[in-house]
């Protein structure tokens, strides 16, 4: 029953899980980046496990390489990163731990309960094929979502600037 | 050509956005009068040519749907656009990054047509995003005061977590379906466990945005916090947005799990209701109490959708529309007396019609509108939405909606008995208003009583309401 493959994945998910919720429970925020940062490696992995070569690589790139660097980048500029953050209060704590353990029954039950069936067609990961249909018009391609996401960083930035840009009283 | 023409909308509204970038870039100190000209008349250019017909259709092999209803809504989207920017035109004056207002707004409202008109799941996500997250930028545009920074973080906190409930609805809907297709999925959806799961937490991210209870802890904040053009795009221009999109997604995707969702719509309609009016009857601050209004009117609209399709949809749009004109009349009003004498509270309104009377009366009819009284649009959009809610024979759910409009009556009337009636050593002194602003009023007012007297306007949704 458990070959390798199944117990290399129950790993990778522990691994995953326990940083996830060290990241979430740490009390300085300098180190949840860093947790989050080992969470994300075992997002990585998983893609590995799954043959996702190219995915895996993007998450790692992105991810791990980017978004990681630029949280803790800011956490550098905005924060005092060595201090403690304030203790959770514990009626609270309590609250959200029945309301995720009920979260995770239903979801759990849920997943238990449906038949799911397996897909019979291949699928075709290579790097050519998610690049043309990156760019591709037709109805399986991603060229206008693209785009969209291009607007949206650009408003983005553009919300950024608005807010940190310091403003020199007397100028317009 | 066909791309031209079908994706006129966004189009206009892109160009414009680089018009604005490149003149952003090129500036050397232009005045702000300047500025608001430029960018008005290319807002009214661009509301003229969202008027223009449409033919419907797909682009993109289905990622982008071009139909009639999603079309009348960019229309009246622009004009509700066009119409608060020309009512902010005084805050904006004192606002030291006008350019960056604009193009954070109009990229909101791109948001939103993409959002209308998305033929997929995750152009249905992304264009959620993009009509969010520029949105709580824009809240933080009162720059110096701390209240407005609270209400952007919480706006964008609260969206992060609808979005994360949202992704995961989706990836539900993948998984059991295989597909991110709106056409596709409309066939495939049946009523089994993964499915309504999948429904009901994408139906969190929507409920969000339309801030039904029990999601709407952000709304009074945010509302308060943020500049009033803000709040006014917030809650009339995003809201409508959300409402055709909502009303497409459940007729024309979900249609299978009706069973299921009229369920749904039938608790969190009464619950909104409620809980909106037992809230907007303690409020002080006026967009507190507008926050509170609007909740309890997107109850109204939610009793509508839960009737049967046709009338359902058509009740809804029609609805919307009074909403956006009424709303933005009041947001107007508001937005002049915060701007010139500083003040936001009823107590503070006691005496208005003795040196305002054109706002103290603009206002006076905005609020009959939101509450339902005849002749003005809001009382035929409320007959409307239950008589659509009343199609499916359930008289419990109608006797409530009729109940808490009563209700909403008292504070409603609250406000305007203390424009008229209380008399008022301090009230506010006479306030020069700028011809834009009499102008937006002016057309909110026709738009209210027009709506009001003419069938043909309810007629005409209603055709376009049949294809969904």
């Amino acid at each position: 029953m458990m070959d390798a493959s199944v117990i290399s994945f129950y790993v990778i998910s522990a691994f995953l899980l326990t940083f996830g919720l060290m990241a979430v429970t740490a009390k300085k925020i300098f180190r949840s980046a860093i947790w989050l940062l080992f969470s994300l490696v075992g997002i990585a992995s998983l893609y590995f496990w799954m043959d996702l070569q190219f995915l895996a690589a993007v998450q790692i790139i992105v991810y791990i390489g980017g978004i990681v660097v630029l949280i803790i980048f800011s956490i550098f500029l905005t924060q005092d990163s060595g201090s403690a953050l304030p203790r959770a209060i514990k009626s609270r704590k309590i609250g959200a731990a029945l309301l995720s353990v009920f979260g995770f029954g239903i979801i759990a039950t849920l997943l238990a309960r449906t038949a799911f069936v397996e897909t019979t067609t291949p699928m075709d990961v290579e790097m050519k094929t998610i690049g043309f249909k990156m760019l591709s018009l037709g109805g399986d391609g991603y060229a206008l979502p693209f785009e969209l996401v291009s607007i949206l960083l650009l408003a983005a930035m553009i919300g950024c600037i608005v807010i940190a840009v310091k403003n020199i009283p007397g100028k317009p | 050509m066909d791309l031209i023409l079908m994706m006129k909308n966004e189009l206009m509204l892109v160009f414009i956005i680089v018009i604005l970038l490149v003149m952003k870039v090129a500036d050397n100190g232009r005045s702000s009068g300047y500025w608001i000209g430029v960018i008005n008349v290319l807002l009214i250019v661009n509301c003229i040519i969202d008027w223009l017909p449409v033919s419907e259709g797909e682009l993109f092999g289905g990622v982008y749907k071009s139909y009639a209803l999603g079309n009348f809504g960019k229309s009246l989207l622009s004009t509700g656009t066009l119409l608060i920017s020309l009512f902010s035109t005084d805050w904006l004056k004192r606002c030291q990054h006008i350019a960056e207002f604009y193009l954070l707004m109009i990229s909101t409202l791109l948001g939103m047509f993409f959002m209308i008109s998305s033929g997929n799941l995750l152009m249905f996500y992304l264009s959620l995003e993009l009509s969010t997250i520029p949105l709580a930028a824009m809240c933080n545009f009162g720059l110096t005061e701390r209240k407005s920074g609270e209400a952007a973080m919480k706006l964008i906190l609260s969206s992060a977590f609808s979005s994360c409930l949202m992704l995961m609805g989706i990836s539900f809907l993948y998984g059991a379906s295989g597909t991110i297709n709106f056409e596709v999925l409309s066939i495939i959806v049946q009523e089994t466990p993964l499915y309504i799961m999948g429904f009901v937490l994408l139906f969190v991210g929507v409920a969000f945005k339309l801030s039904v209870v029990p999601f709407h802890l952000w709304t009074a904040d945010v509302y308060e916090g943020a500049p009033v053009p803000v709040t006014a795009f917030l809650s009339v221009i995003s809201k409508s947005a959300m409402i055709i999109v909502f009303s497409f997604l459940l007729y024309h995707v979900f249609g299978s799990l009706y069973n299921s969702w009229y369920l749904l719509l039938y608790v969190l309609s009464i619950v909104t209701m409620i809980t909106g009016n037992v809230f907007a009857i303690r409020q002080e601050n006026m967009k507190r109490f507008l926050a509170f209004s609007s909740i309890t009117q997107m109850g109204y609209i939610l009793v509508g959708i839960s009737g049967s399709s046709a009338e359902g949809v058509t009740s809804s749009v029609y609805f919307i529309v009074v909403y956006l004109f009424s709303n933005i009349a009041a947001f107007g009003v508001i937005s002049q007396i915060a701007e010139k004498s500083g003040k936001e509270t009823i107590s503070s309104y006691k005496g208005l019609a003795k040196h305002n009377p054109f706002l103290a009366w603009t206002m006076a009819i905005a609020l009959f509108s939101l509450a339902g009284i005849p002749p003005t649009a809001g009382f035929f959009g409320k007959i409307f939405l239950l008589k659509a809610g009343a199609s499916k024979g359930d008289l419990f759910l109608i006797t409530i909606a009729a109940l808490n409009m009563i209700v909403a009556l008292y504070y409603y009337l609250r406000v305007i008995r203390a424009m008229f009636m209380d008399e008022n050593e301090d009230s506010i002194p006479v306030l020069h208003s700028g011809a834009p602003l009499k102008v937006a009023l002016a057309i909110c007012l026709i738009g209210i009583l027009i709506t009001g007297f003419s069938g043909p306007v309810y007629e005409y949704i209603f055709t376009l309401s049949n294809g969904i």
